[in-house]
């Protein structure tokens, strides 16, 4: 289950920064209130992949309160593969309560 | 009394008292370790750094300049430890058999100097006095050898974790680790 959740992570990082520029307290605040509540300690060896993996990117913005923040967004590299995992995750969805349910022939007998 | 350390966090300076000053060090350390083939070791420390002094300040009082083990603990629980992604889990060797005897690592509890000799008896499965009595014996035949070793080994041989060993927690052990701790980290700055 941890490594589904660990693999499942990054589809969900991704889908975040998709949905508009954010830092990484916006994640953290977005994810707290799901089953992948997460912690900087692994979000930021994840950014840093995505990054390097060129899905990612970030620049800094100055703030009113404190340090420059890193704002991150995805790249076009990053918005084929959000688009992709998306689809995949549809059919994952498709195929499992496909399976789930009694083969068509099996129920037309029964009835 | 604690005396007060003034760090640069991410390139800013904090205040600390000297134990959370050393609890941050080995927990820095612990990070840089589990980063430590990590192309992108450094920026992600400056990360965290930034990460824990923004928790740290935000438990701060107002009219408070120090950062005490108070925040610092409940600080580095908020941030967590590294955890790196699912496909780039550092290939570390798994431990092939049981050791059969404790690693070397330096002993701080009990120990006179740095817990070099201590180690070196709980690691070898000998009275520590016995080690003792024989680096004494070295000091006076090799003179400044003796100690140039002894600097060296303080260096080179990890540290246990606190509360590996038993016995009184003297100041000059903690003091040589700490001192050694952040000299490690620096040096992991550089050379990454």
């Amino acid at each position: 289950m941890s490594s589904l959740r660990k693999g499942l992570l990054e589809f969900l990082v991704l889908k975040i920064v998709g949905a508009n520029s954010v830092y990484v307290p916006d994640i953290l605040r977005r994810l707290a209130v799901t089953e992948f509540a997460t912690q900087e300690g692994t979000l930021y060896p994840l950014l840093s992949k995505l990054r390097r993996e060129a899905l990612v990117q970030y620049e800094w913005q100055e703030s009113d309160v404190g340090p420059p923040r890193k704002y991150y967004r995805l790249t076009a590299a990053g918005q084929a593969r959000l688009t992709a995992l998306d689809e995949y995750w549809n059919r994952l969805n498709q195929t499992i309560s496909d399976l789930g349910q009694a083969p068509c022939n099996a129920s037309s007998l029964s009835a | 009394m604690q005396r007060i350390i003034t760090v640069s966090l991410n390139r800013n300076a904090y205040q600390l008292e000297e134990m959370a000053h050393a609890r941050l060090g080995s927990w820095l350390l612990e990070a840089a370790g589990r980063l430590r083939d990590n192309p992108d070791r450094v920026e992600i420390l400056a990360d965290l750094e930034q990460a824990v002094a923004d928790q740290c300040l935000r438990r701060m009082r107002n009219d408070q300049t120090v950062i005490t083990l108070e925040e610092l603990e409940p600080a580095l629980g908020e941030v967590g430890q590294v955890e790196l992604p699912a496909e780039e889990t550092s290939a570390t060797p798994a431990p092939t058999a049981a050791p059969t005897s404790p690693p070397l690592q330096q002993v701080t509890e009990g120990a006179f100097i740095s817990g070099v000799c201590r180690g070196l008896a709980h690691h070898a499965g000998l009275d520590v006095t016995l080690v003792r009595v024989v680096a004494l014996i070295l000091l006076f035949f090799t003179g400044g050898g003796m100690i140039l070793l002894y600097l060296a080994l303080m260096l080179l041989i990890p540290y246990a974790p606190m509360g590996t060993g038993t016995g009184k927690v003297r100041k000059l052990p903690l003091k040589s680790r700490e001192m050694v701790t952040w000299l490690k980290l620096k040096l992991s700055a550089v050379t990454g």
